[in-house]
């Protein structure tokens, strides 16, 4: 599962980040981290990209960089 | 520091203390070096404008297009100058923004950080203070939007938060002007022992700390200098994280000896010790957060989510969004537009006569009388219309951005922007394009990564705007009355479609490589202070006017040189424009429009894309007897001053009122300006065939940027390059499309 493939009000606990270099110390460096719970909130007009809420503040990332990001989803 | 901001700082009120301070003994005043580092969206900005307001000096970064906000002023006696770095929510060296804000700690040294933070958002603004304790420099923390935080009901312990760091910690509300002496005065204070202010060394925990203390021991035989060079703690730490830049710059590569300390990291933890970093200061950053912040059991429903709900709705998010754009454009340009007018008349109007008066009075040549009017006040005029557009365009978005639309605005068109290569935010500028290329290409600024931003700026020439309107709204009347509004439309459909196709291309050579990345924060909706908007609108046109119009007038002179030179030519044919014309012509020649007229009239149009039928008009129909007009007095023309400006004011309100068509794009022309240009349609008749005018307008469309187009890319780019790329490309854009429609027309035997 990953975080991509999450429904709007959907929860998830990041299990591992899939990306490299500047891209995943960006994605670190804004909170998302390894352990840490995420809620998709919404997903754009146009379907990408899509708003989530972590660290309790909202980020959106695009659906391409969301797929390297893995989940378990939380009930 | 320049000296236009020493002057502004002797004007800079000062306190009473202050004075008698400072002129009892001015050579003893310190000057406090203040760092403002923050994340975005912190209220950094607003804090500075508050602080500093009119004092604030705002430039570029050396080098780069990140703006640089700088102010000095007296308080309490102590010289402070602050120094604005750009919002980041981290210290990697890997934006520009956070290059530049870790290059200034490390490299100038200031006296003080003063850390923003943003109160509603702890955990994620802690990240970063941890970072900037790690810099071995006093810091002090202004707990921003504390208003914001207490009304929500967090509850923040901030003498423990002073504890747990070290530093000094100061509620804040810039917006509402809350705790700002109290800051300023900590500031001060800091100054009399600096060291005793220098930040706790927080515990990494004992693996990285056994690896620092390992490799400090060895840069300690090895490298001493390094260690004076830099703050031990974020060296060592950087060369844990294997921070790229750091290690080239230190020359510690090949370090055998620091690789073993690592090594042992890499076997307990796993070969990505930035990662690991980077959990541990979050880690500290979660764990400060859980002692000093206190939440309430039930937080309400928030005004974010509210209007989210509606503003990103599946279904209504794109109207909204659509329709808050044209509220924009139509704001931005038919505001502007009654002054733009008003300045225009004025300048073609009495300025120009009392110009005329004046020379008269001391018998100035003809050729002065001509260069001084209608070259340099004309040129003068061509600076001034644009100061209200690019004023209002500001104004809208900074609202935009202070507000935090800006960011649902990327947020709600990055699909369809990012299939062409860009970003969900260059939407704006493309869309302002249509109005004027000018504040267009301003409003790339809002774009971060400097790739989208020069991709965005090139393609923006592209879109139509309103000054080739004119050209075509008169080679439409002359040839395709019947058909103008599909004419018209085919036009501006083509400009979209090639920016899509040089999107791509562009995406494929100049900017190939990695797509840059979209995370990007959705801040709360915040209303945006008034005094910062003024401030961000006025620095803006201030520029403008100073740094473009040198430019643009210089052009403008340098036309009417051109045109009137040698000066008495009988026929326009024998000045140098027309010379010049004449020498290009050839070029033209397989689009349909190869005579000195017509290249004549393009070159002009460098000014703006308007002049072109102006030329036109100049040198195709001859001129009538002058009119023996009354010429208007001195007096009639101060009251036309004066009315002028007032109808403005009316004009500009009715635009706003009015909710109904778009008064910038418009085909129709009004009775007085058809009856004037009816010799020329005519002429243009004889002169071209259909498809010869078609052509000439798709290269109007395409052809170079105006001056004041270029004008504004080096301003905002700091170089040349991408106006030599627009340029450049431009131009073969507009030849190839021309010759492709005439040849191509004529193979079609569509007559030519």
């Amino acid at each position: 599962m990953n975080l991509a493939r999450l429904k709007p009000g959907e929860k998830g606990r990041i299990l591992s980040i899939g990306a490299i270099g500047p891209l995943k110390r960006r994605l670190m460096d804004m909170g998302v981290l390894v352990g840490e719970e995420v809620k998709v909130v919404k997903v754009a007009p146009m379907g990408d990209p899509i708003e989530v809420f972590i660290k309790s503040y909202n980020l959106s990332l695009r659906k391409n960089e969301a797929e390297g990001i893995a989940v378990e989803v939380l009930g | 520091m320049s000296s236009r901001t020493a002057v502004k700082e002797q004007q800079a009120p000062v306190t009473e203390t202050a004075t008698q301070r400072g002129t009892l003994r001015p050579v003893e005043k310190r000057t406090l070096t203040i760092a403002v580092a923050g994340n975005p969206n912190a209220g950094k900005s607003t804090l500075i404008n508050a602080i500093a307001g009119s004092r604030l000096h705002v430039g570029n970064w050396p080098g780069v297009t990140v703006e640089k906000k700088e102010a000095s002023f007296d308080y309490e006696g102590t010289r402070i100058r602050l120094v604005d770095l750009p919002g980041t929510y981290s210290l990697s060296p890997y934006t520009q923004e956070e290059i530049i804000a870790r290059d200034y700690l490390v490299d100038e040294r200031p006296d003080l950080i003063l850390n923003v933070v943003d109160s509603t958002n702890l955990e994620r603004n802690l990240y970063l203070t941890v970072q900037l304790m790690e810099l071995g420099i006093p810091v002090v923390m202004a707990l921003n939007i504390y208003d914001e935080a207490q009304s929500k009901g967090y509850r923040i312990d901030v003498a423990g938060m002073e504890k747990m760091l070290g530093i000094k910690v100061i509620p804040t509300s810039a917006t509402k002007k809350s705790g700002l002496d109290q800051l300023l005065i900590t500031a001060v204070a800091t100054m009399e022992d600096l060291s005793a202010h220098v930040p706790h060394q927080l515990n990494y925990g004992e693996d990285i700390e056994t690896a620092t203390d390992f490799m400090a021991g060895i840069l300690h035989h090895s490298h001493p200098a390094l260690l004076e060079r830099y703050p031990k703690r974020w060296l060592l730490l950087k060369l844990v994280e294997g921070d790229s830049n750091v290690r080239q710059t230190t020359n510690l590569n090949d370090e055998a000896q620091l690789g073993e300390a690592l090594q042992h990291l890499k076997r307990a933890h796993g070969e990505d010790l930035e990662a690991v970093l980077a959990e541990v200061r979050y880690s500290l950053a979660t764990g400060l957060t859980r002692e000093v912040l206190q939440k309430p059991e039930l937080p309400k429903t928030e005004i974010t989510e509210k209007i989210d709900r509606i503003v990103l709705h599946r279904v209504f998010g794109i109207p909204i969004f659509l329709g808050a754009m044209w509220i924009m454009f139509k704001l931005t340009f038919d505001l502007s537009k009654p002054f733009a007018d008003w300045i225009g008349a004025m300048i073609s109007g009495p300025f120009k006569h009392w110009a005329e008066a004046l020379l008269g009075l001391i018998h100035a040549p003809d050729w002065t009388v001509s260069l001084v009017t209608d070259g340099v006040i004309a040129g003068t005029g061509n600076v001034l219309v644009f100061v209200p557009m690019i004023f209002a365009m500001m104004f809208f978005i900074t609202f935009l951005e202070g507000s935090g639309y800006m960011a649902r605005a990327a947020f709600v068109m990055d699909r369809a922007m990012h299939s062409i290569g860009l970003h969900g935010k260059s939407f704006i500028p493309m869309l302002l394009g249509f109005g004027c290329n000018v504040p267009a290409i301003y409003a790339t600024r809002t774009l971060e990564n400097p790739r989208d931003k020069a991709l965005t700026a090139l393609l923006v020439p592209l879109m139509s705007c309103g000054a080739r309107l004119p050209v075509y709204v008169v080679f439409i009347g002359a040839f395709f009355p019947t058909r103008g509004g599909t004419v018209l439309w085919s036009l501006y459909v083509m400009g979209i479609l090639l920016a899509i196709m040089m999107g791509f291309i562009f995406k494929k050579t100049l900017f190939r490589g990695d797509a840059p990345m979209f995370i990007m924060e959705l801040p709360p909706y915040r209303v945006p202070s008034l005094k910062s908007l003024m401030i961000h609108t006025w620095e803006k046109g201030k520029h403008f006017l100073v740094k473009a119009g040198t430019y643009i007038l210089a052009v403008s002179i340098m036309v009417w040189f051109l045109l009137n030179l040698p000066w008495g030519v009988e026929h326009k044919r024998d000045s140098y424009l027309g010379q010049v014309g004449a020498v290009v012509a050839p070029a033209l020649a397989p689009l349909g429009f190869g005579n000195w007229e017509a290249s004549s009239s393009l070159i002009a149009g460098l000014v703006a894309k308007e002049i072109v039928v102006g030329t036109m008009g100049e040198i195709y129909v001859k001129k009538e007897a002058e009119k023996v007009a009354q010429k208007p007095t001195f007096i009639e023309d101060l009251q036309e001053t004066g009315s002028g400006l007032a109808k403005a004011f009316r004009e500009a309100g009715t635009n706003i009122s009015s909710t109904f068509g778009i008064s910038s794009i418009s085909a129709d022309e009004d009775a007085a300006k058809t009856a004037e240009r009816s010799p020329l349609r005519e002429e243009l008749k004889k002169q071209f065939t259909p498809l010869a005018a078609y052509a000439f307008l798709v290269f109007v469309l395409l052809y170079m940027p105006c001056v004041v187009a270029a004008a504004a890319m080096v301003h905002e780019f700091g170089t040349w390059k991408w106006y030599g790329v627009a340029f450049g490309y431009q131009m073969v854009l507009a030849w190839s499309a021309a010759a492709i429609i005439y040849q191509g027309g004529r193979l079609l035997g569509l007559g030519g």
